[in-house]
């Protein structure tokens, strides 16, 4: 009993602490555009195939788009990539 | 005539100035965000710092990662604060469009200005977010650092390996004793100071914190009193009062201990008299006092050594005894370890003593748990004394062993670690035991309805004992909840979690989840849920007040209460219901979307009970019958006894209960012998036979009938002469009852009636009958006589049947 409660204690906490929610980037152009994505500590390229959507930035994250602008991501938000530009929504 | 001018006058103004903080806004608004980025890289600086000079305390190493932490959102909302700014800028672009080209015609001054300077202005801010981007990844990068030095504290902390041939010297024996001359001195000198010149704080210190611990106990024992001290005269006290006796008597004495020292100390504090050698000291001393205290009353309350019917846990008297003592002397030297660490770290000490001292208590730790393991606590089927069971027996060995191998061969760090977590975590397990059985206990059916607090609930509210026992296991729910909130975290305190690392969970379990565009988060949840219990229970209250405060003196049909009260009921489930959908965070609009798409299917699935639904709300408002109507709908006849959402119960004569959907109801006829008044018409047929003085019958009939007290006046009972029929005349007797719910008795008096009559009259009730007449003759068709058989007759026989035409009396022909 006491360790199935706890057990249950522990997976709540490892499954609410895990949930994660994470931003999401669209490319609606013909070739493949990259974004820079500084997320924590670390520093990546993404590069998202035309008409491919991928998830990222699981919580806040520095995005700089194609065009060389530069956003901020509270990791709710869709890009939407279209000529070079990345428009947030 | 001034006033009309100077108005306008003071509007254009006003616009003026706010068009120009509007076009100020976007340079005030980088000046203010490079500030608090610049000020964040300040702060960053000095907490690098800081964690290269404090890289081997952990306590300071956590403060320091939750003030990056903080500095890290900072920045990030800094930065954030120029999206609304951002994209007006885009916007604002791409309605200039792009540059023209060579061979174009040139495009206005204006535009061209307009887009360098916006586009200047976007350039700055991206300096700025690439500014803080890099500061961003520092801070983060300095968290891993602190991250990766903790581990490396830690390991080394559990694996460092100490020289315990060194601490066995006879020399450690005389620094030990004049660091307790030290230690002594410190203390007097401390007193005698305080005593002298600073009696008066001292005192009302001591007497403040005295008066809040009394507040405790008192309060705790006249709250709790039963539960405090457990009654000797009981012979068996139930496991319920059990379990609660012993939580009881181990949490508030521990408590109320707990606030006397931490009273005194925040006192002590307040008043300042605390030296920076005494705080740190004082501190660990009361840690230490506590810690002791909490397991020996949990030994004492669990193991009962005096009363062995109040005993938790079936062992013998004497090793209950026993094991007392073992628990309380090992809670004793681990506290005692740990006093005297903060001691040597307090007088900067050698570490030979510390390794000493340690090695000591943490062999004396190992071997009282091997001493544990070791009493014969139970008792075997001869009642005699028996170990503990074999795994049991084993892990407390296994433990002890580990805590003295570890400790000889000099790891020492490792060795304490363990007989801390023996003590502390032991003593929260059981605890958290205890509590986690009682909740078991409480959910019992029909434990907490004996328990004390049950029975002070009765006296005071109209609970029966189906509700006490839902309560219970409510309370039940409440105290597991409760177990698991406290003891959790403690748990992980004492495994090297940081009351920071907790909160941060914390945090994380209270923040919003996402899935899909549904955001939502537990504790909203949990909030929805007890907004919508809320309501619901405010609706009950709210409907019950109505019906039987308002509506009741209002003289109110009861069918139109029925009603109003349901459907106030439906309208407050309603809105409780949004209300705590809303109160959860989650957006209405959103369900909106998911309701758009599902409407579909469920408008298919769904049709029938929508239709009995809104038929239901329908019979409510227009109420074709109520509750206590007899109706006859279909081929169902019978009295209505409730009208709820999908369908309607009616309850036959044969008292079968029939379910009706409402849909039915309001598309079929219903018919209602009661919906303005209970009058109605009964008729009763008589016939009488062929050749009976009709007007005479007529007579009698009419006379029976207007004779009946039951039967009204007024609409005049009449008797129809309703036809000639095939074997009597047949007369009808039409009357009206004023509640025709009870025609059955008057139908019986009038038949008994009308036959008494008769009988005394002479006239004849007939009944159908055939007459059959065999005639003589030649059938063309001869046999020989059979034997036995019938003898076919010389004339024809010609077959004559004459149905029902003469009425005989009470002669019945032989068929044979």
């Amino acid at each position: 009993m006491l360790m199935k409660n706890l057990i249950l204690a522990a997976v709540a906490l490892l499954v609410t602490g895990g949930v994660a929610m994470a931003a999401s980037a669209v490319n609606r152009d013909g070739e493949p555009r990259t974004l820079v994505v500084t997320e924590g500590g670390s520093q990546s390229e993404l590069t998202v195939g035309p008409g491919e959507t991928v998830e990222f930035c699981s919580g806040g994250c520095f995005v700089t788009m194609p065009n060389g602008d530069r956003e901020v991501l509270t990791g709710t938000e869709t890009i939407e990539i279209s000529g070079g530009r990345g428009r947030i929504r | 005539m001034l006033r009309l001018i100077l108005l306008p006058a003071c509007l254009l103004l006003q616009f003026a100035f706010a068009a120009l903080a509007a076009t100020h806004e976007p340079s005030s608004l980088l000046a203010a965000q490079r500030a608090t980025i610049t000020d964040v890289a300040r702060a960053t600086d000095v907490l690098a710092k800081k964690v290269d000079e404090q890289s081997g305390d952990d306590a300071k190493l956590v403060e320091i990662r939750v003030e990056l932490e903080r500095l890290a959102r900072e920045v990030f909302d800094a930065s954030l604060a120029f999206r609304p700014r951002l994209s007006e800028i885009n916007t604002r672009l791409e309605q200039l469009g792009a540059a023209r080209g060579d061979g174009e015609p040139p495009e206005p001054e204006a535009v061209t200005a307009e887009r360098t300077r916006l586009l200047d202005e976007k350039a700055s801010f991206n300096v700025l977010i690439g500014d803080a981007e890099r500061l961003s990844v520092r801070i983060n990068g300095i968290i891993e650092e602190i991250a990766q030095l903790r581990r490396d504290l830690f390991a080394s902390t559990l694996s460092r390996r100490y020289d315990v041939t060194a601490a066995l010297s006879t020399d450690v024996l005389g620094e030990f004793n004049s660091e307790l001359g030290q230690i002594y001195k410190t203390v007097s000198s401390w007193l005698a100071f305080t005593v002298k010149y600073r009696l008066k704080p001292l005192l009302t210190a001591t007497f403040l914190a005295l008066v809040s611990a009394l507040c405790l106990l008192v309060g705790g024992r006249r709250l709790f009193g039963d539960f405090i001290k457990p009654d000797p005269t009981e012979e068996a006290p139930t496991y319920l009062s059990r379990l609660s006796v012993a939580l009881f008597s181990t949490l508030i004495p521990s408590a109320s201990l707990a606030m006397f020292l931490a009273v005194a100390y925040y006192f002590l504090d307040y008043f300042r008299l605390l030296r920076a050698d005494i705080a740190p000291l004082l501190w660990a001393l009361f840690t230490v006092l506590v810690l002791v205290f909490f397991v020996y009353r949990l030994a004492r309350a669990v193991l009962s050594p005096r009363m062995a019917n109040w005993r938790l846990l079936p062992v013998r008297s004497q090793a209950a005894r026993w094991l007392v003592l073992l628990a309380g002397l090992t809670a004793a030297v681990t506290g005692f370890d740990y006093f005297m660490d903060q001691v040597y770290l307090l007088f900067g000490s050698q570490l030979t003593l510390t390794v000493a001292t340690s090695l000591v208590a943490t062999v004396v730790v190992g071997l009282l748990v091997i001493l544990i393991g070791g009493v014969r606590p139970l008792d075997d089927a001869e009642g005699n004394p028996r170990h503990w069971p074999l795994k049991f027996r084993y892990l407390l060995f296994a433990i002890g062993g580990a805590i003295i191998a570890a400790a000889l061969l000099g790891y020492i760090g490792f060795a304490r670690f363990l007989s801390q977590q023996v003590v502390v975590t032991g003593a929260i397990i059981a605890t958290m035991y205890i509590g986690f059985l009682t909740a078991g206990a409480v959910t019992k059916e029909g434990a907490f309805a004996k328990s004390w607090l049950a029975r002070r609930l009765e006296r005071y509210s109209p609970f029966d004992e189906t509700t006490l026992d839902q309560i219970g296991l409510v309370v039940g729910m409440v105290i597991n909840v409760l177990v698991v909130l406290i003891g959790v975290p403690l748990i992980l305190l004492q495994w090297g979690f940081r009351w920071a690392d907790l909160i941060a969970w914390s945090y994380r379990l209270a923040g919003p989840l996402e899935i899909g565009s549904l955001s939502f988060s537990m504790v909203g949840i949990l909030t929805g849920i007890l907004v919508f219990v809320v309501g619901y229970f405010f609706t009950r209250w709210f409907q019950s007040w109505l019906d039987g405060s308002v509506m009741a003196r209002s003289r109110m049909d009861s069918g139109v209460r029925n009603s109003i009260r349901t459907g106030v009921g439906y309208v407050g489930l309603v809105i409780a219901g949004l209300i705590g959908v809303s109160a959860a965070g989650i957006n209405l609009s959103n369900l909106a979307l998911v309701a758009g798409a599902l409407s579909l299917g469920i408008g298919f699935g769904l049709q029938n009970i929508v239709s009995n639904f809104v038929s239901g709300l329908i019979l409510l408002a227009e109420r074709p019958f109520k509750a206590g109507d007899w109706i006859v709908a279909g081929a169902v006849s019978g009295t209505v006894r409730k009208i709820s959402v999908r369908a309607t119960e009616i309850e036959t004569f044969q008292r079968q209960t029939v379910i009706l959907p409402n849909s039915e109801l309001i598309n079929g006829a219903v018919g209602n012998w009661t919906l303005r008044n209970k009058l109605g018409r009964v008729e009763i047929p008589i016939g009488v036979a062929y050749g009976s003085d009709v007007r005479r019958v007529h007579e009698i009939l009419s006379d029976i009938a207007k004779s009946h007290p039951a039967v009204l006046k007024n609409p005049e009972p009449f008797v129809l002469f309703a036809g000639f029929g095939e074997s009597s005349l047949d007369f009808e007797i039409r009357f009206y009852l004023s509640d025709i719910t009870a025609q059955l008795p008057v139908q019986n008096d009038i038949r008994f009636a009308i036959v008494d009559a008769f009988e005394a009259e002479g006239i004849e009730i007939p009944f159908p009958q055939r007459d059959l007449h065999v005639r003589s003759g030649e059938l063309g068709i001869t046999s020989k006589p059979a034997r036995g058989g019938v003898r076919a007759s010389p004339e024809p026989v010609e077959l004559h049947v004459e149905e029902g035409a003469k009425a005989r009396r009470r002669r019945k022909i032989d068929p044979e």
